[in-house]
């Protein structure tokens, strides 16, 4: 956005120094005027760092996506060399890249115990971010946590390193639907970490019976007081899945009619947006799209919110843990990734994040109010419902991005 | 020959900046914006074409071009009204404080923009000051709906560009030559006379910089309009922005930022040929 306040300079030079020729106006008075001119431009980088401040940072942090030109597609071929079993003598040092709390407390004390590693621990609070910092091979980090969705464009880039399974023999604590996710057949890149729903959240001081399904956010009662997600997927897979279409669907019939839906929707919405927490809190949404696990937040503030997984089913969002291709650590990698597969390990991190992991075997160890909670742990019937996400290919992605910037663009 | 040769040395950074801060970036989004993407989202160069404007002029789009020049114009418009008063009150009455006054008007600085923007959400929203004041007084007793408006967004760009308005017209009428006006008065011009024929005409081009430096990033901006807006306040900004960001597709991005930045230009460039024939009278 810099760049536009370049061209508009000289502009005004032109009109001033034409205005002054005109006006016969003296070489003092010129001199003042010049003044004037030098005042705009001092100013005009004010205005740029000003206006493109938030603005410039956005794409700039979204560079490794569109970016990794210079990856050589051999790179996910580097395999670490592994020793099969026994297990290989791992290296002494392991350098892990995670979010901000989302590590139980004692998971890398533990694993220091177990194993001679020294864990360095690093820590992020904005995935961007941190996908720009971890490049395309991790820059250095051994072990990361990219969101599930982004799994399959790191695996293609090579920025991931194939998993040596039988390093991995915690794999069999993995509930079913785990263990061949859509966006990483076999887990052969990734092992899942947490995973949450999309859902439907409602002020019950406002919405005073008990909706059960998503059609709750076409309720012309709530009136300029609907929210939905500023999330083309999400929100277009919520639209999709009340229909009884998949997620992902690839027939745009389909897809058509769940944005004649939205378009029905539109004139009753206050707003599309993923800042749900405020929105929630401040009175402005009284029923709303939001990430399961932005509840507890909403809640701090407003305790009269309640969250619900829509009948019709619902998306899943999940975590992975993964190694990347650049690791000098591989052996200590995948111990630690195996060492995240434990049930006691994973138990540790739910009961400290509150989302459910997918270890079947943790469910033991999980605080009983985590797993009576059915927003975070529904009932097999919905459990069943819920999809993931998967990348789409461009041509079909650009289905769904055009008809969503239309409908938004759209009165 | 010596003074130009200095005058040559003392543009040599300006000009420097601006290729390399404004020109190189233009050329990237230009060629970028003829090229196109591959399955990774990794931008390909082999075939340069057009596809991508002939796919921006979707009139789909159109409404959100609309948008943000309805509230550029908008947001100007409201920073000069509001701008030029303070610039001539300072100016003509503030004295020795007169620097501390423009220190207040660059305060808003201090903080970070986006902050700013989010403490406007809460001052505008349904559980908000402004809410909370109406229904106290009891002139209302539901809430007004302000934030995700037109006029939320008008009023957040409004004050964010304020003090863009305020320092060129300041400047321009505090450069004034007095006696000018003291002429006219002598010549029994009336003060509004006065102030319409002389003082306003003579501030012309610190109001033209000024409304230059608000409509331009006004154009652009689309935090406020993300984070003021509501559903039916979409620009195209934001469309943009969506393009890079969730759709990894630079090219298309960069190729209606590019009708963007083209629209600005002409719009700039009409904007100060009208008002060079206005107060030239050319």
């Amino acid at each position: 956005m810099t760049d536009r306040h370049g061209p508009t300079r000289p502009d005004v030079e032109a009109a001033l120094e034409r205005y002054l020729a005109e006006q016969h106006i003296s070489r003092r008075e010129l001199l003042e005027r010049i003044s004037v001119l030098g005042a705009v431009v001092a100013l005009a980088p004010i205005v740029a760092a000003c206006s493109s401040g938030p603005a410039s940072a956005a794409p700039s942090a979204a560079l490794p996506s569109a970016a990794p030109t210079a990856v050589p597609s051999t790179a996910a071929v580097a395999t670490p060399t592994p020793q099969p079993t026994p297990v290989p003598t791992p290296e002494s040092e392991l350098v892990v890249y995670n979010w901000l709390d989302y590590l139980g407390e004692d998971v890398i004390p533990s694993f220091e115990e177990k194993y001679p590693v020294k864990v360095k621990y690093e820590l992020f609070d904005d995935i961007e971010v941190a996908y720009a910092k971890l490049g395309q091979d991790g820059s250095g980090y051994d072990v990361s946590f990219p969101i599930s969705v982004d799994v399959p464009r790191f695996r293609e880039a090579g920025t991931l390193l194939k998993l040596e399974q039988s390093l991995l023999p915690n794999l069999v604590n993995l509930g079913a639907q785990w263990t061949d996710p859509g966006y990483d057949p076999g887990n052969a890149y990734s092992v899942p970490y947490m995973w949450w729903t999309t859902g439907v959240a409602y002020d019950t001081t406002k919405v005073t019976d008990t909706p059960t399904s998503s059609t709750a956010l076409w309720d012309e009662r709530y009136k300029g007081h609907i929210a939905m997600m500023d999330d083309y997927r999400e929100t277009i897979g919520l639209a999709l899945i009340q229909l009884g279409h998949p997620a992902n669907t690839s027939d745009l019939t389909q897809l058509d009619a769940a944005i004649a839906l939205l378009k029905q929707q539109k004139p009753l919405l206050r707003t599309y947006s993923n800042d749900t927490i405020s929105t929630m809190v401040g009175g402005d949404v009284w029923i709303g799209m939001i990430w399961g696990s932005d509840l507890w937040q909403i809640n701090e503030e407003n305790e009269n919110v309640v969250y619900y997984i829509p009948e019709e089913g619902g998306v899943r969002g999940s975590d992975t843990a993964a190694i990347y291709s650049g690791t000098k650590h591989p052996v200590a990698a995948h111990l630690f990734l195996n060492h995240l597969l434990d049930a006691k390990v994973s138990a540790a991190n739910t009961n400290l994040i509150g989302y459910m992991g997918p270890n079947e075997a943790a469910k033991e160890f999980i605080d009983a109010s985590i797993l009576a909670d059915p927003a975070v742990n529904p009932d097999k019937a919905i459990l069943d419902k819920l999809e993931e996400l998967l990348d789409l290919p461009n041509a079909l992605n650009d289905e769904y991005l055009t008809r969503w910037q239309s409908l938004k663009a759209g009165g | 020959m010596l003074n130009r040769a200095r005058g040559t040395i003392v543009v040599v950074p300006a000009v420097a900046w601006l290729a390399v801060f404004f020109l190189l970036p233009l050329a990237f989004i230009l060629v970028v914006s003829l090229g196109s993407r591959d399955e990774l989202g990794r931008i390909v160069l082999d075939r340069l074409s057009l596809d991508n404007y002939r796919r921006a002029l979707d009139p789909d789009y159109l409404p959100t071009l609309v948008n943000a020049l309805r509230y550029a114009a908008l947001a100007t418009i409201a920073s000069l009204l509001i701008g030029y008063p303070i610039a001539f009150w300072i100016s003509r009455y503030g004295g020795h404080r007169k620097i501390l006054l423009l220190l207040l008007v660059m305060l808003p600085f201090w903080t970070s923009w986006l902050i700013r923007t989010y403490a406007w959400m809460i001052i505008l929203r349904d559980n908000g000051v402004v809410n909370a004041f109406l229904q106290a007084v009891g002139l209302t007793s539901e809430p007004i709906i302000l934030l995700n408006t037109d006029f939320a967004v008008v009023l957040g760009m409004t004050y964010g560009f304020l003090p863009f308005a305020i320092l060129p017209i300041f400047i321009a009428i505090d450069r004034l030559d007095h006696n000018l006006v003291a002429a006219a008065r002598d010549l029994y011009a009336s003060g509004r006379a006065a102030f319409l024929h002389v003082t306003l005409p003579l501030s012309m081009p610190g109001v033209i910089a000024a409304a230059l430096l608000v409509f331009i990033p006004a154009m652009g901006d689309f935090v406020t309009p993300d984070l003021l807006g509501g559903a039916q306040q979409t620009t195209i900004a934001k469309v943009i922005q969506e393009r890079f960001l969730d759709g990894r597709d630079w090219p298309f991005g960069s190729a209606l930022g590019f009708i963007l930045i083209a629209v600005t230009m002409v719009g700039t460039l009409i904007a100060l040929r009208n008002v060079r024939r206005e107060v030239v009278g050319e």
